[in-house]
């Protein structure tokens, strides 16, 4: 009754393995390179802009270059980064054309003029680009230590739960 | 060598059935052997990402695109995260069928400790009404048991585990054993006492969830500390799971052996004594297959997997499992149906916030076709669960201004979806697909479960009476959107092989025990002849508990 017995191992499906190795998520480096140096200039310059080094640090300081470039090389569907690589070209061209600069050379205000157009779809393809960019800035800022500590306030073991917290005493906004 | 290969009970699965099953008959003096197909989770050691920020865990914990096609396409529709991705069954190794036109998700998990570690949690008996239901309708489907059958093993497994929730005297919603609630916030108390007001009859309440509000020592738990940590696995052991309360409680006894990474793909049987005789399964490290045996058997894989060994459980060269002479292995396979979600503003008491992440919210219990049919066009009912929260603004434009813009919350806004019960239909079945063998050999399952015109009905009722109530209850800017309803999608997949009294309409007895095999338990959603529209896993557990200590007692007469 009690025991157990061997048999041979089981005969295996043709190129299938009977060991499934947890899929491991790439986190290293970008495996491509997403952008050009230039465009990769501009990226970082305009991820600044949209949310820029107050009181507390920008998107510069957070990663959020870093993070928009691996997440369209690595983790995003392949083609998320069409728009944003079409949308840096668009506003590169009028760059050279309305200030006769590279884009992540223009004054501040250029750059937010420049912004602007996109998010009023002035420029072609200015408004596939706006949002889509604009949420990846959000996203990688907002998950950064930057944005998780300092911008926000990181509470992570809050112990017990108000339902009827007083607004007054909230700080800063609670990272969730 | 101590004798480790001797076993008196086999517990297939560790998840909140297996879980039980192997705490209570190690606890009643039994040696027993746990087989789990997944990966080994040890509580707080294995929960690699338990209290990181997101930029602590890869990918800013958002499933990278890519890795949830090739891999998670199923697990998706659950709550795949890079931090508990190994709690979650890979799809692209473990393939199942269904026709294109009539989807099934099959949302498993891939870890030890089953769906404990990645269930929702809320948690609530069924009332008397649910048992009786089949029977008052004239549905095929009898329970053998009642409410007052299980009354008693509900307040044990409650009393251990540590259910939170108040105290309402409801007709329907019969009261746990409760620990104290979390608290309502005052948005959804003012949601309440409008709602109430203008719907007599109608209630909503606090959650009821397996979230501690009190410590349990005894068991090294810590009540909830409100960090929103629960889908990456709790290392103060705040809510039910395997590892934080069952798995420790069979260790304790020293009569516990586990075994990971154990796939069981079938059942051995001696049709002259009707008792199963082993129990097969395939190392999947290493490839090798083996017979265990013991004179007992509990099969708690989840519903549907269970139902898949009983199927492949069969004489060589026949396609008729041993535990299918009742013709009804494999059908009247039901889930919840949901997708329906309403959702308004709530005005004023913005001097108010929440602090802390309080997992779950609020409850409407169902309040339709309660002690019959209303002529509502439908049978049976739906709850919703829900919550108030604010979140922080979203204002539009970039740079500095906006920035600051998010500085900010916005108003109360509450939300809340539906889950109905779905009835038993014979041709809602699974199957096995002999021409398709999984990499352990095993033949696939093939689905053919779709939601009927009475789920519909169900659901548009209550979209209809969602945003009624949400309206009159004074909320603004009262929407509601509906989804594909999509069976299994709840994750509350239940039947299979359902308990009746006649073993020639049911697999099971009252006991959970199978009409076929008298030393075959199985006590997981498989043996629902019904699904009420409450979460079922409460219920897993006390029928659990309940046939634990039928078996040892009929072992010793």
């Amino acid at each position: 009754m009690f025991g157990s017995a061997l048999f041979a191992p089981i005969a295996r499906a043709a190129g299938a393995s009977l060991v499934a190795k947890m899929p491991v998520i790439n986190d290293g480096p970008p495996t491509t390179a997403i952008f050009t140096a230039p465009q990769r200039a501009l990226m970082t310059a305009l991820s600044e802009r949209v949310m820029p080094t107050t009181d507390t640090p920008g998107a510069i300081t957070a990663g959020v270059p870093a993070f928009i470039e691996k997440l369209l090389a690595d983790w995003a569907s392949p083609n998320d980064k069409v728009p944003i690589v079409a949308g840096l070209d668009a506003i590169e061209a009028r760059s050279m054309k309305d200030y006769k600069v590279s884009g992540s050379k223009a004054t501040p205000a250029q750059q937010d003029a420049l912004l602007t157009l996109a998010m009023n779809d002035q420029i072609p393809g200015g408004a596939n680009f706006f949002e889509p960019f604009r949420q990846l800035v959000i996203v990688g800022y907002f998950t950064s230590e930057v944005g998780i500590t300092q911008e926000r306030e990181y509470l992570p073991v809050p112990g017990e739960y108000n339902g009827e917290f007083l607004y007054s005493k909230v700080n800063k906004v609670y990272s969730s | 060598m101590a004798s480790t290969n001797r076993f008196d009970a086999i517990v297939i699965g560790s998840g909140v059935s297996g879980g039980f099953a192997a705490k209570e008959l190690t606890e009643k003096g039994l040696r027993v052997l746990m087989l789990d197909r997944g990966v080994m989770v040890e509580h707080q050691e294995g929960y690699t990402y338990d209290g990181k920020p997101a930029y602590e865990v890869p990918a800013r914990n958002m499933m990278p695109q890519s890795l949830m096609q090739s891999n998670y396409f199923i697990a998706k529709h659950g709550y795949v995260a890079p931090s508990n991705q190994k709690f979650y069954n890979d799809d692209k190794a473990n393939p199942y069928d269904y026709d294109e036109g009539s989807p099934f998700y099959w949302i498993r998990p891939g870890a030890v400790g089953g769906k404990s570690l990645i269930w929702g949690r809320w948690s609530f008996r069924w009332a008397p009404e649910d048992f009786e239901a089949n029977k008052r309708d004239g549905i095929d489907g009898v329970w053998p048991i009642g409410y007052d059958d299980v009354a008693p093993w509900y307040s044990y497994i409650e009393k251990y585990i540590g259910v939170s929730g108040s105290r309402e005297n409801l007709p329907y919603l019969p009261d746990s054993d409760f620990q104290p609630p979390m608290p309502m916030n005052i948005a959804e108390k003012w949601v309440k006492q409008r709602l109430e007001a203008k719907f007599p009859g109608r209630k909503l309440i606090n959650t009821r969830l397996s979230n501690m509000t009190q410590d349990k020592p005894d068991q090294n738990r810590t009540k909830c500390q409100f960090r929103n940590q629960c889908s990456n696995g709790c290392s103060f052991g705040a809510y039910f799971s395997t590892q934080a309360v069952t798995l420790p409680a069979a260790r304790a006894t020293g009569k516990l052996t586990l075994r990971s990474d154990a796939v069981v793909t079938n059942l051995e049987y001696d049709a002259a004594r009707k008792k199963v005789t082993g129990v097969r399964y395939v190392d999947a490290k290493t490839g090798q297959a083996q017979v265990v045996n013991a004179d007992l058997v509990f099969l708690c894989a989840s519903a549907m997997a269970s139902t898949q060994i009983l199927m492949n459980s069969r004489a060589p060269g026949s396609d008729k499992s041993y535990f299918d002479n009742s013709g009804t292995l494999g059908r009247y396979v039901m889930d919840h149906i949901f997708r329906v979600g309403v959702r308004g503003d709530i005005p004023g008491m913005e001097d108010y916030i929440e602090y802390g992440r309080r997992p779950g919210g609020v409850y409407v219990p169902r309040f339709r076709n309660i002690g019959g049919e209303e002529g509502v066009g439908f049978k049976r009912g739906y709850g919703y669960q829900g919550s108030a929260r604010r979140e922080p603004a979203k204002p539009v434009g970039f740079g500095a201004s906006m920035k600051e813009g998010m500085r900010k919350y916005g108003g109360w806004k509450f939300d809340m979806g539906a889950f109905g019960e779905c009835l038993p239909y014979a041709d809602n079945r699974v199957s096995l697909n002999a021409s398709k063998l999984d990499r352990f050999g095993m033949p696939v399952m093939r689905f053919d479960v779709t939601f009927r015109d009475n789920e519909l009905k169900m659901m548009k009722d209550a979209r209809q009476q969602g945003e009624m109530m949400l309206r009159e209850a004074g909320l603004l800017n009262v929407s509601s959107s509906e989804s594909e309803h999509v069976p299994g999608d709840a994750i509350h997949e239940m039947g299979g092989a359902r308990m009746g009294a006649d073993p020639r309409k049911s697999v099971l007895n009252g006991w959970s025990q199978a009409h076929d095999a008298s030393n075959l338990y199985v006590t997981d959603g498989a043996q629902m002849a019904s699904v009420s529209c409450v979460n079922p896993s409460l219920t897993f557990m006390a029928l659990t508990a309940r046939a634990a200590d039928h078996a040892v007692k009929a072992m010793r007469a």
